[in-house]
């Protein structure tokens, strides 16, 4: 979140509000993805399954 | 190896096991070798640049891109005497005013990306969000290289 408290953007793998591109860490990013997202797209951590389960 | 591969391999036979507790992700990150079917693939910590200028926080802009630029980059990496990464000069940064502190001046605390990282990924990335170069470090921050997007790009194979 940012100094207001609002996210600027939304992650575009998973809708969840991030301030920046985890990637580029550009605010005015086309393709803004959250830092879970980025993380298994490219292999650096393993999908976390949901916490509600089944 | 996990504990469980360690014991089965004891079960078939192997003399010499061990446990690498910190994990397969944090091996690979070190750029220690790998085994099997994607070991073939490029990745990131081998087509990162070695030898990317570096800097400190303390020391002044304009003498720090006079040096950068005479050996042929646009950009510098900032670290600490453990050589971890603490910020990012790129082209943008590096034309601020001459007199500013280069902790004044950079992109503090850049994301960073692991040596293990199939270099497709990465080209992928780069080129969809404009990126024309990231660092590469382990997984305790350490500066392993800097990966150009032109770098990245070149070394994708046509069907990939």
């Amino acid at each position: 979140m940012n100094d207001h408290g609002t996210a600027l953007m939304k992650c575009s793998t998973c809708d969840t509000p991030i301030d920046e591109c985890a990637f580029c860490e550009e605010p005015d990013c086309r393709t803004p993805i959250c830092y879970e997202c980025l993380n298994v797209a490219l292999g650096q951590a393993l999908p976390q399954p949901h916490v509600h389960g089944g | 190896m996990s504990p469980r591969a360690a014991w089965r391999l004891e079960s078939l036979g192997f003399g010499e096991v061990y446990d690498y507790v910190a994990g397969k992700l944090d091996w690979m990150a070190a750029g220690l070798p790998t085994e099997g079917t994607n070991a073939m693939r490029p990745r990131a910590g081998e087509v990162a640049r070695k030898d990317v200028p570096t800097c400190g926080l303390k020391e002044m802009l304009g003498s720090v891109r006079e040096r950068v630029r005479r050996q042929g980059w646009d950009a510098v990496v900032v670290v600490n005497e453990e050589r971890v990464v603490l910020g990012l000069l790129r082209s943008k940064e590096l034309e601020s005013d001459s007199d500013l502190l280069v902790e004044q001046a950079m992109r503090p605390g850049p994301s960073t990306f692991r040596t293990f990282v199939h270099i497709e990924e990465m080209a992928h990335f780069m080129v969809e969000h404009e990126l024309e170069s990231t660092p590469i470090t382990t997984s305790d921050g350490r500066l392993v290289g800097l990966l150009l997007q032109m770098d990245a790009v070149s070394r994708v194979r046509p069907d990939e």
